[in-house]
């Protein structure tokens, strides 16, 4: 099989030697090129057409995040930015991702995993996913303005009411920031049911993330506190670093937010989340599992079907990494597959 | 995390930052001047961030955390949230000096501290709103603080208390004054008699600040080394050698008839086994991943080559010179045609090879120029004057080993300049000129040469007073000081005598006297000069070879022996008659264009004295020399001409002789020893 095609950005020769030392290492991979700005960047993309593109942000004469919008102006490339784990590392990196980057990496390995050679894995294993999806139309398009689509499942739907609910979970992972993106904004504001994100992210990009999303959003999106209540019209982001559990509560159900332990894979983790649901809000739950590596969100997905509850999954199409909802539509406890376009709509009306 | 310098990525970082580093000190001082530059702010922030990012990656925590803080600030004041002020610069400042210090532990395989606590929480502070004012104060800007401060006193030969680094204290020869006496002078040479001074000496720069890094390893296009490749393999066309392409096409007029060619065919060997070696990336890395060493050279055009090697290929080259010389004389003797063809082709492919090695070696002065507006920023602080520094040619290039040597003797004679040179801006002003003294240091290539100038506009020196320190001391008598004009007063300052005789060995920047500044250039086979000009300024020039290695020489006999004297000292040759000389002081002198020029019959000096003249026409030859800013001259028997030469040590045995450089094999293959004119004149002329 063909190797995977990187360009490697980045104005630190320093860094770049030891970004192209990592990557050639996996034998999946090959270093087509090598820039050290992101003008520089565009044109070894023009020139070399990679299969993926690793791209840095900050940088002299065109930094990465315009480098993105030209790159994504001719060729939608996939586009894996490393960021810095800081807030404005964060607002750069949804920048970025606004901008149709794919997905992001923390820029230090030690921050990717505290074990240097695992971390050089996954950093290559998520190269070579990305570069394995081809080039996906993932520009987010916020402002437009789209008409009911008639839904296509693959799998025949039960009929749905969404007033039989009282809980709406989303799990995600790569490319999570950009799909929610396309759905959170979309949502009504007299959406009947409190919905909880839990998306793989690092702690300091959550709360980020939901304040841009809450910007651009009619419902009401926060980063969650331990303790707080899930109401209608509110969006909870669960932190990253944390475990976000739900429990009965009085009048409405509340979350529960515990820092996670060091071993956890998954920080946020979607089952975690579920499976504290399992119990108490079941059957009246929705979850809806979107793109993402790995098959977090199954195991709770499976324990919540049993008792009753809808699990929805993206489909392949328009999932940056069909993992996650791949995993769910193989177990066959998924009732909807749908393209990413339709769900907000979906939602809204209800049916 | 431990320090293993043998981690080629530690190497790596080190010479990328380190970049970063040096490019950071001069953006902030650009900075202080144009605080509102968005690409400068832009710049300096990627700077730190860069360092972080490869800091993070090797996990140096102390570099990091400081990294980090800077870039914070950066980041602020980029976006427009916060403004420059001086105590922000004060704080930045004093970051890029530690950062400096941990870089040095880091090179010294010392794992570094934390920043300290207040430093950092000044920086905290400084991201907090206007409680940065008064905190920032507290810092410790100990770059700029006098070390001593001491009252002028030139009748004091007593030792100076608190001078601790300079072991003059421990002189009780009263021949020698010590430094602080010899700073004092200088202020009372500019005319500061009254004022109690202070004397300092130099505060510690970091003193592997070094531009030319320590790390062993020199980045080399590899274009160039192709082209140098196919150069010896015979693809070369003829081109023009710009270097030092010194006709080696002996004037040797004696035709020897002996055949004395050292073994031409191992150094072609040596030279060609060479190639593989230094194309190959260091060996670890290419047995590791051929894979990597592809990858590396589509995304980097240059390789790495250790600089022990481009001295080995240096060498080589000398050999090559050596035999290309003794083919060039043996070709004079042949009507051959074949051959004399030949022989010009390796000519012009010498001068070439030898052209293209040295630029392989060659570094921009900017290396050096870098370190100099911190230090006069530094300087102009402390000393309450204003000084702009104005800095020309800093991209002429020259030999790596100079740049190093070169950089602590500059950085001591622009501080000589700003601290005796530039008067106070009050003093200025009453002096009719601009408040702000101009220091100007430039550098340019003259043929062989780098010719390196430090001028300012301050107060000038006084001729007569040199001259009295000079009688003072016992250096000169008073008529000989009398009779000195004034560029020999001024440069009286770098005569031993003036100041202390001890040779420091590790120039780090503590208690440097004029002399070993001299001493040090020297050294480097170049010259140093000074003029003045009273209440307008002063201008030193520094002249440096641009290689070590080979030197275009005068080869001279004396009673049959062959030496060589460096063509750059040599100033002009003629004929004399011996009987036509004078005496004047106990020196003989000959009368030239009605001045008298000292003259010395080198056969005593190098022969023995007593040795007869083997010559006994009473008529020599007269090599005029330069040294010091003065002309004297050496009697010689015979002159053989002009000779290229490779300079080769002495060897263990001769080494430290005094009044030789070294020594060559002649085109004639015979051996020639290269004299060192300043040596000579010191071990066997004191007097002058």
């Amino acid at each position: 099989m063909a190797k995977t095609r990187v360009l490697v950005v980045d104005d630190s020769s320093f860094l770049r030697k030891r970004i192209v030392e990592i990557l050639e290492a996996d034998h999946h991979l090959e270093v087509v090129g090598t820039a050290s700005n992101g003008l520089e960047g565009v044109k070894q993309v023009e020139k070399l057409s990679p299969d993926v593109v690793t791209m840095d942000i900050e940088m002299p004469v065109m930094d990465g995040i315009s480098a993105v919008k030209k790159i994504m102006e001719t060729s939608n490339t996939p586009i894996l930015m490393f960021s810095s784990l800081t807030t404005k590392g964060a607002a750069a990196t949804f920048e970025a991702l606004e901008a149709g980057a794919l997905d992001y990496l923390p820029k230090t390995l030690s921050d990717i995993s505290s074990d240097t050679e695992l971390a050089k894995r996954k950093l290559c294993a998520r190269v070579r996913m990305l570069g394995s999806r081809g080039k996906i139309d993932s520009k987010v398009n916020v402002a437009s303005s789209f008409e009911a689509v008639e839904v296509q499942s693959t799998v025949t739907s039960i009929p749905f009411n969404i007033r039989d609910y009282k809980l709406l979970v989303i799990g995600t992972s790569t490319g999570g920031p950009a799909a929610l993106q396309k759905v959170l904004p979309l949502i009504d504001a007299d959406f009947p049911l409190p919905i909880v994100i839990v998306q793989h992210m690092p702690s300091s990009f959550t709360q980020q993330f939901s304040e841009r999303m809450d910007g651009v959003s009619k419902l009401s999106i926060r980063e969650g506190k331990n303790g707080e209540s899930l109401r209608p019209g509110q969006v909870l982001v669960a932190p990253g670093g944390c475990q976000l559990l739900i429990d009965k509560g009085g009048l409405y159900p509340g979350i529960r937010i515990k820092p996670a332990k060091k071993d956890d894979i998954y920080k946020p983790c979607v089952d975690v989340t579920l499976k504290s649901i399992a119990s108490d809000f079941c059957p009246s739950v929705l979850t809806i599992i979107l793109t993402g590596m790995g098959s977090d969100g199954c195991e709770g997905a499976k324990r919540i079907h049993k008792l009753g509850a809808r699990i929805w999954a993206q489909d392949k199409d328009s999932s940056v990494i069909y993992g996650m909802p791949m995993a769910v539509a193989n177990e066959g406890i998924v009732d909807r597959v749908l393209p990413l376009n339709d769900i907000a709509n979906i939602l809204n009306k209800g049916q | 995390m431990a320090i293993d310098l043998s981690d080629d990525i530690l190497q790596d970082f080190l010479v990328e930052a380190g970049e970063i580093l040096e490019e950071l000190g001069e953006q902030l001082i650009q900075l202080e001047a144009s605080p509102n530059d968005s690409e400068l702010l832009n710049a300096i922030f990627r700077g730190f961030h860069t360092i972080k990012g490869g800091a993070g990656f090797i996990n140096i925590t102390p570099l990091v955390e400081l990294c980090h803080r800077a870039e914070d600030v950066f980041n602020a004041l980029r976006q427009g949230d916060k403004n420059v002020t001086s105590s922000l610069m004060d704080v930045i400042l004093k970051v890029h000096d530690v950062l400096n210090t941990m870089f040095d532990e880091i090179k010294q395989g010392i794992e570094p501290d934390d920043a300290e606590k207040e430093l950092l929480e000044s920086l905290e502070r400084l991201m907090d709103d206007e409680a940065e004012a008064s905190a920032v104060e507290a810092v410790d800007t100990t770059a700029s603080t006098p070390d001593v401060t001491e009252q002028p006193g030139i009748e004091n030969d007593a030792p100076v208390a608190g001078e601790s680094a300079s072991s003059s204290t421990e002189k009780s020869n009263n021949d020698d004054i010590t430094d602080d006496e010899f700073e004092a002078l200088l202020d009372q040479l500019h005319g500061k008699s009254d004022e109690k001074d202070e004397v300092r000496s130099e505060p510690k720069q970091p003193s592997s600040e070094n531009f030319a890094s320590k790390s062993n390893n020199e980045e080399m296009d590899e274009d160039d080394f192709e082209k140098l490749l196919d150069n010896l393999h015979g693809n070369a066309s003829p081109g023009s050698a710009e270097i030092s392409a010194g006709s080696s096409k002996g004037d040797n007029a004696e035709k020897v008839s002996e055949v004395n060619a050292p073994d031409a065919s191992p150094t072609i060997k040596a030279v060609e086994k060479v190639k593989p070696k230094s194309v190959k990336k260091p060996e670890e890395k290419s047995a590791k991943n051929p894979a990597k060493q592809v990858a590396q050279q589509t995304a980097e055009t240059t390789v790495r080559v250790d600089t022990s090697r481009l001295d080995d290929i240096m060498n080589l080259v000398g050999e090559l010179v050596l035999v290309r010389n003794r083919l060039a004389t043996l070709e004079a003797s042949t009507t051959d045609e074949e051959m004399s063809v030949a022989v010009s082709n390796l000519d012009l492919v010498t001068s070439d090879l030898q052209s293209a090695v040295m630029k392989t070696r060659m570094q921009p002065i900017k290396k050096v120029f870098g370190r100099f507006p911190r230090v006069v920023r530094d300087l102009s602080r402390s000393l309450n004057k204003e000084i702009a520094l104005e800095m020309m040619g800093e991209d002429t290039d020259l030999d790596k080993n100079l740049v190093e040597a070169l950089s602590d003797p500059l950085v001591h004679l622009v501080r000589n300049s700003i601290d005796h040179g530039i008067e106070m801006p009050d003093d200025r002003e009453k002096a009719g000129k601009p408040r702000c003294g101009t220091v100007t240091l430039s550098a340019v290539q003259e043929g062989d040469h780098i010719l390196l100038r430090i001028e300012d506009d301050g107060a000038g020196m006084d001729a007569k007073l040199l001259q009295g320190i000079a009688v003072k001391k016992g250096v000169l008598d008073k008529e000989a000081a009398g009779r000195l004009t004034p560029r020999e007063s001024y440069n009286l300052i770098f005569m031993p005598g003036f100041s202390t005789k001890e040779e420091i060995s590790d120039i780090s920047g503590r208690g440097v006297g004029m002399d070993v500044v001299k001493t040090r250039i020297t050294q480097l086979n170049g010259s140093i000069i000074i003029d003045s000009e009273r209440g307008k300024g002063s201008t030193i020039e520094i002249k440096v070879p641009l290689t070590l290695a080979i030197m275009p020489t005068l080869m001279v006999m004396i009673n049959k022996q062959i030496f060589a004297l460096p063509l750059g000292s040599v100033v002009e040759i003629f004929h004399l008659d011996l009987s036509h000389t004078k005496v004047v002081d106990g020196q003989e002198v000959v009368i030239i264009r009605d001045k008298a020029m000292p003259i010395f019959h080198l056969r005593e000096w190098l022969i023995g004295p007593g040795s007869q003249a083997e010559n006994e026409s009473g008529e020599g030859h007269v090599v005029v020399v330069s040294a010091a800013g003065k002309y004297i001259g050496f009697i010689v028997d015979k002159l053989l001409g002009q000779e290229e030469v490779v300079i080769k040590p002495l060897g263990a045995l001769l080494h430290g002789t005094k009044g030789l450089a070294g020594a060559t094999i002649t085109g004639n293959g015979k051996i020639s020893l290269i004299l060192d004119v300043p040596g000579l004149m010191s071990s066997y002329a004191s007097r002058i």
